[in-house]
């Protein structure tokens, strides 16, 4: 999958046409159930297939085409598609999620659910491991004879695309934490371990810009357009992650603040609440919406179900 | 219903301001804002400064990535804080403004001295005698840290000790 390998064998190489077929299948096994859920009567925002469909489509053609540039801007333009921005699209489209909410109770949804909240995944989910397996494998890609090792074995150079796709994913899934796991980390750890990342990222772009990769030559020109795009590059990618949690941070204040007032001005309305019994706290407000009202419409915002329980389902489909 | 009660729906009393988180959050937008100048402008537009020096050592390449990192995740970070703290209506804008000349400046020093100087990352630019360069870039940045030193004692004399701008206002009950 690298140029080189394009370059010399003229023909699209077997491991890049696998890949290439799976994400579309992926895209379209997603469509297909995104389809389903909204037959039923869920609300699955549009943006989310959108967001699966193009990270799915960056993927298949990093996958076949070779980007314009010297060999190593080329690799490192796939490295950026593969590592980074196809799977924050992907992750952005909360796959997980949707599994769980098309697959019908039973075993399958079962198996899916009790892996998504088993010890390993909590653990791998961890942000500053996902962090480590993701830029450390990098620099052992990079710093050490992996990469030149890799350039005359197809199955090592297949493996080492499968952990830059596999990795950029855990990291962006742990960084994001959209989808339903075990564990969810605060955005103290999430921001802590984008920093890490991020400072990793930059300072092994800036060191190859200086030194080729061991045991390669890239002309000087090409090495430096390539350490400069990963370097820009990898900012972009780690902006808009630094903008999810930035967003989620946001509305989980503003939710929070929300039911704050609503539950100050229930205890200061002066003559309506005194008349009732005191309210334990969390009970329906005097004033602001109802509760459930507010729950319904948040789990609407966030794409869940409206009717909010199966009955409600099974009626909307007859 | 001739004297206009207070609504009972209505907030009770607006929150006090937090000048020291005001002052904090501008500073953060501020340092990373001048840090993201310096990348636009002396990198990007006038290609002064090198992208990588040869001399530059690894300690330097380390901090380097970690305050270009730190300069994004703080852009963002502070925009979104900023704009919290005045959704709840707890900014400052006197002190907001401080903090904002205090970061830029604190940023551009900092820049001027650790980055180029002490770790050599790399220098304002080649091929022509630094001292003026030096001097015009450390004096800025000592000249907006004094700005925001002047706006911040302005400030807290006008909005006193820990409540809300202008004496004239009692101090509320705090809740």
């Amino acid at each position: 999958m690298t140029p080189e390998h394009v370059h010399s064998s003229g023909a699209v190489p077997g491991p890049a046409v696998l890949l290439a077929a799976a994400a579309l299948l992926a895209v379209a096994c997603y469509l297909l159930a995104a389809t389903r859920l909204r037959h039923r009567g869920d609300i699955w925002p549009y943006a989310r297939d959108l967001c699966f469909a193009s990270g799915g489509a960056a993927l298949a053609s990093a996958a076949v085409v070779t980007p314009p540039g010297g060999p190593f801007t080329a690799h490192m333009a796939r490295h950026l598609v593969v590592g980074m921005a196809a799977p924050l699209l992907l992750v952005l489209a909360r796959p997980l999620t949707l599994a769980l909410r098309v697959l019908p109770p039973g075993r399958r949804r079962r198996a899916l659910l009790a892996a998504a909240h088993s010890r390993p995944a909590a653990w791998l989910v961890f942000p500053p491991l996902a962090a480590l397996l993701d830029v450390g494998g990098l620099w052992v890609l990079y710093r050490t004879p992996l990469w030149s090792a890799s350039h005359d074995r197809p199955l090592l150079q297949a493996a080492v695309h499968f952990h830059v796709l596999a990795a950029g994913l855990l990291f962006t899934f742990a960084v994001c934490r959209l989808d339903p796991v075990r564990r969810r980390w605060g955005p103290a750890w999430r921001g802590a371990a984008l920093l890490g990342a991020g400072a990793a990222h930059a300072a092994l772009a800036k060191s190859l810009y200086a030194a080729p990769p061991y045991g390669t030559g890239f002309a000087p020109a090409d090495l430096h357009t390539g350490a400069r795009l990963m370097y820009y590059g990898g900012d972009l990618v780690e902006l808009a992650l630094a903008v999810v949690l930035a967003v989620q941070w946001y509305t989980a204040g503003g939710r929070a603040l929300a039911r704050s007032r609503r539950r100050s001005g229930a205890a200061t309305v002066p003559a309506a609440a005194r008349a009732d019994p005191p309210h334990p706290p969390g009970a329906r407000p005097a004033s602001g919406c109802h509760p459930y009202e507010c729950d319904r419409e948040r789990r609407v915002r966030e794409g869940h179900n409206p009717q909010g329980s199966h009955i409600g389902q099974r009626i909307s489909m007859r | 219903m001739t004297q206009p009660a207070p609504h009972p729906a209505a907030p009770p009393s607006r929150p006090p301001l937090r000048p020291r988180r005001s002052l904090a959050v501008c500073a953060l937008i501020g340092a990373a804002l001048m840090a993201a100048v310096d990348e636009i402008v002396f990198h990007q537009l006038l290609n002064w400064h090198h992208f990588y020096d040869r001399s530059t050592p690894p300690i330097g390449l380390l901090s380097d990535g970690l305050l270009h990192t730190a300069e994004l995740l703080g852009l963002v970070a502070g925009f979104v804080l900023h704009a919290d703290m005045r959704r709840r209506g707890t900014l400052s804008p006197a002190h907001a403004r401080a903090g904002l000349f205090l970061g830029l400046g604190a940023f551009q020093l900092f820049d001027g001295i650790v980055d180029h100087k002490v770790l050599r990352i790399h220098q304002i630019r080649y091929g022509a005698d630094l001292l003026p360069y030096d001097l015009a870039w450390n004096g800025l940045g000592l000249a907006l840290l004094g700005v925001g030193a002047v706006l911040a004692v302005r400030a807290g004399r006008t909005s006193g000790p820990p409540g809300r701008p202008g004496p004239s206002k009692p101090p509320e009950p705090s809740r």
